[in-house]
């Protein structure tokens, strides 16, 4: 057996990974064991990569691992392998083996093969809160015995039973490895088992890092990565034979699969166990999630109720973020003018009021907006809602060439693509999650919301709300085009399979709530100190220098604003958006324009920065909220048409570099670079006929 | 019988798994093994996908995975199809299993 690697007398280190079934409340107890604030989520899948964390006792620290959720060591997507490969390639010190108690016979099913590994195992038995509450009574001693291991109930969301927990880890640690645990498969299972166990054994090195008998049951299972790993075995092509011999001869023998006859043969063993140590001691009475899902999962309605969840979302983000955007860009307007009158003209106060306040300010104000979408989004999240959302749109988005779990990333789409491109690791075919990748970009992000909502205030003052509803609409129906594209050309597949766990709707729990949402208005803030601000002072300082001396004429017949202007279109941003526009033309973009949409690269809400920094007018007469949207809809060369063309450009230009990172991380260099030349192309020739069209329409006047 | 046949409201018997690989391996994983009963709780708009109750948790899957899953009836589930239409859909309490797997 191997050592305990890591522990060491005097300041020990444990190293303990938390690994069981998708949402069993593996990353709540992390958290509450660590004190971390990782996303946790009512969605099976919301953990889809590895977090450390440390937790100290005593003279002991507990090295604590979070994995992704799997439901067998036989791992299909990227974020089960994640979590096989941990437990099978850093084999840690320890497994909390974290069970959902109201669920104990799937969740065991899974405790078995960890038991396999010969590494120590503790079932921690979480939700017994929940379990109490259905009157599920379980008899943990009698469980406990039954399995042989150490069993602690928990509760992750409130912390309690975490120092029995860590009680649990140090006596099971204590103990030292255990001695190899396996359930007995039945004499037919056990006659193949056995021979290959023991040619297995015979490469000493090999069977030090793989259990023997665990990976004998494994090869009987036919698991493709199983037989990858022989290839470490100095005997390994004879084994892979064999084994595969065994397996047939069982399928002869039983008449199905030989992997499902292993997985029956365990889930008839937990299912003993169980029966004795499980009571319900109450008749199932009313229950809340099975009276809402009548409504909500009713077949008629949920589709409906989807479509009005989403409209409901953006409507209440948008009636309850203009209070506070309103009182903060009052206040810029205040802040620019109180330092517009207390310098002296000069360098100093035009970068201060003209760079940074015109250029953070005007985005600074859209902050509470994208802070309520997010903490609206992550409400859905905790309550369940997401799995009902696969439920409603599997069906529709299958014919698009999307998959019912791609909802559950796109959704997060709205708030930010990074997390939603990683979000698609749980699913399962690749072809499946290259699409949602792809089309994640249309599902318009939180950065790109200060863009629409300040173009539909200027120029869409009858209805802003609906003009920024209707260009988050054309996302969706974008991403369901291109992704049917793909699926008819470069994508093709067959059609994968659609297994996912519903889980009861749960209250969301208020720190969890409030920790993600000032997370996320943290990071804001940062960004608008870097990012922002920085880019404000670039284009502040091309749009400044090289300095204009107007002749003698132009000072005598131009007014103040008109002398600005022309001192811009001298600077180095007036070169340099000379130079560019002619790519920009076609769709109606001036030089300024040119350049915010170039800036705009870098983060979406730098376009707004920068054309609050090109239209301040410094002497602006209306002060107060509004001030930009008023300076554009002043400007004679813009039209609601080519505001919405510029919304349309936000939509489908390349996302930020952070969500490009994520895209070459995820699926490499060639698909970002496929990704970013299909947008750049779908974006300008979108707008391209869009302007066109709607100027021969003569659409520029008036909504 | 396979699932996908079965009624919104009609109780079974997984009698087996009729494919192997992945999505065979993954049912069986999830609890569709021999013996073990469990529920079809509703199903999708226009043949979208079911929601199951097996082993005392609920979880869904399209018509082709139910059309892999070969059950026995438990009760009668022409009466439940009765119900099932008369309610459009609606899944009321007492129908279902108490979801507790069955391997003997
Ligand atoms: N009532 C109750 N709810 C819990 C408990 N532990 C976690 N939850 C909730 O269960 C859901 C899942 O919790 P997570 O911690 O995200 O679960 P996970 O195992 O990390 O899930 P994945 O990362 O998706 O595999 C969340 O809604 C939690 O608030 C508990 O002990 N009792
Ligand atoms: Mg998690």
């Amino acid at each position: 057996m191997k050592p305990i690697n890591g522990a060491t007398v005097g300041g020990r280190v444990v190293r303990v990974a938390l690994a069981g079934n998708p949402n069993a409340g593996k990353t709540s107890l992390f958290n509450a064991l660590t004190g971390a604030h990782h996303k946790v989520g009512n969605y099976p899948g919301v953990t889809v990569e590895k977090l450390e964390g440390s937790r100290f006792r005593g003279e002991t620290e507990y090295r604590f691992i979070d994995l992704p959720g799997i439901y067998s060591l036989t791992a299909y997507s990227i974020d089960e392998v994640v979590a096989r490969d941990f437990l099978l390639d850093e084999r840690p010190d320890l497994i909390v083996d974290v069970l959902d108690s109201t669920n104990l016979e799937r969740n065991l099913f899974l405790c078995l093969q960890f038991q396999e590994l010969g590494i120590p195992v503790v079932g921690a038995l979480n939700m017994s809160d929940e379990a109490e509450a259905k009157g599920v009574r379980i008899d943990d001693r009698a469980l406990s015995s039954l399995l042989g291991l150490r069993m602690v109930r928990t509760v992750g969301t409130k912390g309690s039973g975490v120092d029995g927990l860590l009680d649990a880890i140090d006596a099971a640690v204590g103990e030292g490895a255990p001695a190899l645990k396996s359930i007995h498969y039945g004499e037919e299972l056990e006659s193949h088992i056995d021979p290959l166990q023991t040619s297995l054994a015979l490469d000493a090195a090999f069977s030090s890092r793989y259990p023997s008998r665990w990976l004998a049951v494994k090869l009987i299972e036919k698991d493709e990565n199983a037989f990858s790993r022989l290839s470490e075995h100095e005997a390994g092509a004879g084994i892979a034979a064999e084994a595969r011999e065994a397996s047939a001869w069982l399928e002869r023998h039983f008449g199905k699969d030989a992997e499902i006859i292993v997985s029956e043969q365990r889930y008839a063993y937990i299912h003993g166990a169980v029966r004795e140590s499980v009571k319900l001691v109450k008749k199932p009475s009313f229950s809340v999630t099975e009276a809402v899902d009548d409504v909500i999962m009713n077949r008629f309605l949920a589709i409906p109720v989807f479509i009005l969840v989403l409209w409901g979302v953006f409507k209440l983000t948008f009636s309850l973020g203009a209070y506070p955007q309103g009182w903060l860009e009052s206040f810029f307007a205040w802040l620019g003018g109180a330092f517009a009158s207390a310098l002296p003209e000069g360098l100093v106060r035009s970068v201060l009021v003209d760079g940074i306040i015109a250029g953070v300010g005007s985005v600074f104000s859209f902050v509470p907006l994208i802070v309520i979408l997010f903490l609206l989004l992550s409400v859905l999240e905790d309550l369940g809602y997401m799995s009902r959302a696969a439920f409603a749109t599997d069906k529709a988005l299958h014919a698009f060439g999307l998959h019912g779990q791609s909802v559950f990333p796109m959704m997060l789409g709205f708030g930010c693509s990074v997390p939603a491109i990683m979000a698609a690791r749980t699913l399962k075919s690749r072809r499946d999650r290259i699409v949602t990748i792809l089309v994640i970009p249309f599902m318009s992000c939180g950065a790109k919301l200060p863009v629409y909502v300040l173009l539909a205030a200027a120029f869409f003052p009858r209805n802003p709300t609906g003009a920024v509803m209707g260009i988050y609409a054309i996302g969706v129906v974008l991403s369901l085009l291109v992704a049917l594209v793909f699926k008819r050309t470069i994508l093709r597949g067959d059609p994968t399979p659609f297994v996912m766990e519903l889980p009861p709707y749960r209250a969301p729990t208020l720190s969890g709530v409030l920790w993600h949402v000032w997370e996320k208005t943290a990071s804001y803030l940062k960004k608008m100190g870097t990012v922002i601000m920085a880019a404000s002072i670039l284009v502040w300082a091309i749009t400044t220098f090289p300095a204009y001396e107007p002749t003698a004429a132009e000072s005598a017949t131009l007014d103040g604003a008109a002398l600005a202007e022309l001192s811009m279109e001298h600077s180095a941003a007036g070169a340099i958006g000379k130079f560019i526009e002619p790519v920009f033309r076609p769709i109606g973009f001036d030089w300024k324009l040119s350049v915010a949409t170039i800036t705009g690269f870098a983060a979406k809400e730098v376009i707004v920065s920068t054309l609050g920094i090109l239209y301040s007018a410094p002497e602006s007469d209306e002060g107060g909220g509004g001030r930009l949207s008023a300076a554009l809809r002043a400007d004679p060369d813009w039209s609601p048409l080519l505001a919405f063309v510029l919304m349309l450009f936000t939509l489908t230009i390349p996302p930020c570099l952070a969500a490009m990172a994520t895209i070459k991380a995820e699926l490499g260099w060639k698909w970002l670079g496929f990704e970013f030349l299909f947008l750049l192309s779908v974006g300008w020739l979108l707008c391209f006929a869009v302007f066109q069209i709607g100027g021969a329409l003569g659409a520029g006047v008036g909504t | 019988m396979v699932i996908a046949e079965a009624p919104a409201g009609a109780s079974f018997r997984v009698v087996r798994v009729m494919t192997g690989k992945e999505v065979g391996k993954r049912l069986a994983d999830m609890g569709f093994t021999e013996g073990a009963e469990g529920a079809v709780v509703r199903g999708g708009f226009l043949r979208g996908p079911f929601q199951i109750r097996i082993r005392g948790y609920d979880l869904l899957i399209r018509r082709s995975e139910a059309a892999e899953i070969e059950v026995e009836p438990i009760g009668d589930w022409s009466a439940a199809r009765d119900a099932a239409r008369n309610r459009r859909g609606h899944w009321v309490n007492g129908h279902g299993c108490d979801g507790r797997g069955g391997d003997e």
